[in-house]
Order: structure tokens, then sequence, then C-alpha cells
């Protein structure tokens, strides 16, 4: 279904997230909180702001835990994320090849 | 929401550079793992060999061993795409090293100076010529260690052995901790 865009994705800094997550793997772990703040180059208020508004779409799902006395959140695309950001890149792609 | 077609093109490219740089940074954290597992067998080989020559020396491979198996097992506990193991990476350390032996023991005949000089140096070959295809690191770090190797085989004198054990060890794991940040 290639019928709009999908405004929770299209942002830039939320798009730049879901690329970054669906291009790994789902048996991989996902990427940290630092990593993604390095990818996107948001701050980390606008990243976790970003980040609640995809997870609560049930687009990513964070996962936190201790590494010796570190805190570390792990984000991960969840499965509807993968298909919603699949969804958008084809709907993109008809864009262009309408044009 | 109305997108034009330059808009959805920048988006494409956009997503494109992201998903490039993801591929790039496992590519990076792959090979900094090995790197910093060579570094610490290089530095604990170099140290042994340059104060104990009688004992160490004759039984140098033994921290090659060591290395060997260190690589395989840390590729084995690394999460990688689809949970596979990285046979690409150890496939291009076998051919690497195939090749070096040929080099060094067939068609050259290396004194230990020199074969302490060549190993490093070929596979940091394979780092600088890795780095035109995955990221710049890793040609910095190939060239720039390749560069302190020629540098210390031409005027380090009897002291080449523990310049080695410095380059190749402190280096490599200063090089892998500085591509894990990357």
């Amino acid at each position: 279904m290639n019928d709009g865009p999908d405004e929770v994705i299209h942002q830039p800094v939320r798009l730049k997230i879901m690329a970054a997550l669906t291009a790994l793997d789902p048996s991989e772990e996902g990427l940290d909180f630092t990593r993604l703040k390095k990818l996107t180059a948001a701050t980390d208020g606008n990243l976790g702001a970003h980040l609640d508004q995809l997870a609560r779409a049930g687009y990513v799902e964070a996962t936190k835990a201790f590494v010796g006395r570190r805190p570390r959140t792990t984000v991960k695309a969840s499965a509807p994320g993968r298909a919603a950001f699949a969804r958008h890149v084809a709907f993109l792609k008809a864009i262009i090849a309408g044009a | 929401m109305t997108i034009r077609s330059d808009e959805a093109a920048a988006t494409l490219a956009e997503i494109e550079r992201v998903v490039a740089k993801v591929k790039q940074s496992r590519v990076y954290r792959t090979t900094a793992l090995i790197t910093i597992v060579w570094g610490v067998v290089n530095l604990a080989r170099g140290i042994l060999v340059a104060l104990w020559p009688a004992a160490f020396g004759p039984r140098w491979f033994l921290a090659d061993l060591f290395g060997v198996a260190a690589t395989i097992a840390s590729l084995w506990k690394l999460p990688t795409r689809g949970g596979r193991f990285p046979v690409r990476f150890l496939a291009a350390f076998a051919i690497v090293y195939s090749f070096g032996w040929i080099w060094s023991h067939v068609i050259g005949q290396f004194g230990s100076r020199e074969a302490a000089a060549f190993w490093p140096m070929l596979f940091l070959l394979g780092f600088a010529i890795a780095g035109l295809l995955f990221g710049w690191i890793l040609t910095a770090i190939g060239i720039g260690l390749a560069a302190l190797v020629i540098a210390g085989y031409l005027w380090s004198g009897g002291a080449f052995a523990l310049w080695q054990a410095a380059v190749t060890g402190f280096g490599f794991i200063a090089c892998g901790l500085w591509m894990r940040r990357s």
C-alpha cells in the first residue's frame, strides 16, 4: 500500500533513526543511544523525544540495561516498524518513478 | 502531506547515506576487535622475545597460534548480520596469511629483521586497501603504522624488536579503540 507518506517516519530525525535501525538484521541486538545520536546528529533530548514517538507508534522497541555501572539503552526496529519503513521507501520511489 | 520528486530523491539519498554509515560501523566494529586482539598478541610476543630471546625466540609462533584462536573466538562472539559467523573476515585473514607465507618462505628468503617488518606491513597493506572500500580510517591506520614500521626497520638499530612491539602492539590497540569510537 503506497497511498501516502508515513507521517511518523517522514520527519528527518525519525527517518534517519528508522534507516539506521532497519539497516540491521532483525537478529542483531539493535543500536545503542549514543550510536544513534551520532548517526542522527541529534541532541539527547531531541533524540529521546523522537524515539518516544516512534515507540508510541509501535515502530521501535527500547531495552534498558546496565553495562557495568553505566546505563545503556538499546533501540531496535520492530516488525511493524520495518514494514512501515519499507512502505515509506516504496512510496518515495513511486513519486520519483511517476515524475 | 505532499512530497515533490526532488524531496523524495533527497530523502532516499539521506536514507542511503545513513545505511552506508551503519554498514561502515559494522566493518569498523569487527576490524577493531581483531586489531585489538592482535595488538595484545604483538605486544606480548614482542616483549617476551626482546627480553628473553633464548626462551621465546624459537617459540614466537605460539603467540601467533594464540592470536589465531583468539581471533576465531572473538569473531564467534560478535553479533553479526543474520547471526552468521563472519566467514569473509576469516577468509580475508587466511588469504593474506597464505600469500605472506609463500612470499616470505618460498619466494623471498627473509632474515628475522625483514620478516618482523614484512608481516605487519602485509596486513597493514590490507588495511590500506580495505579503507578505500569501507572507510578512510582503515587507510589512515594502514599507511600510518606502515610508515612507523619502515622507520623502525631503517633507524631503530638494535631496538627494532621493542620498536615493533610498541608499534604493532600499542599502535594496533590504539587504532582498534579509535575504530570502535568512530
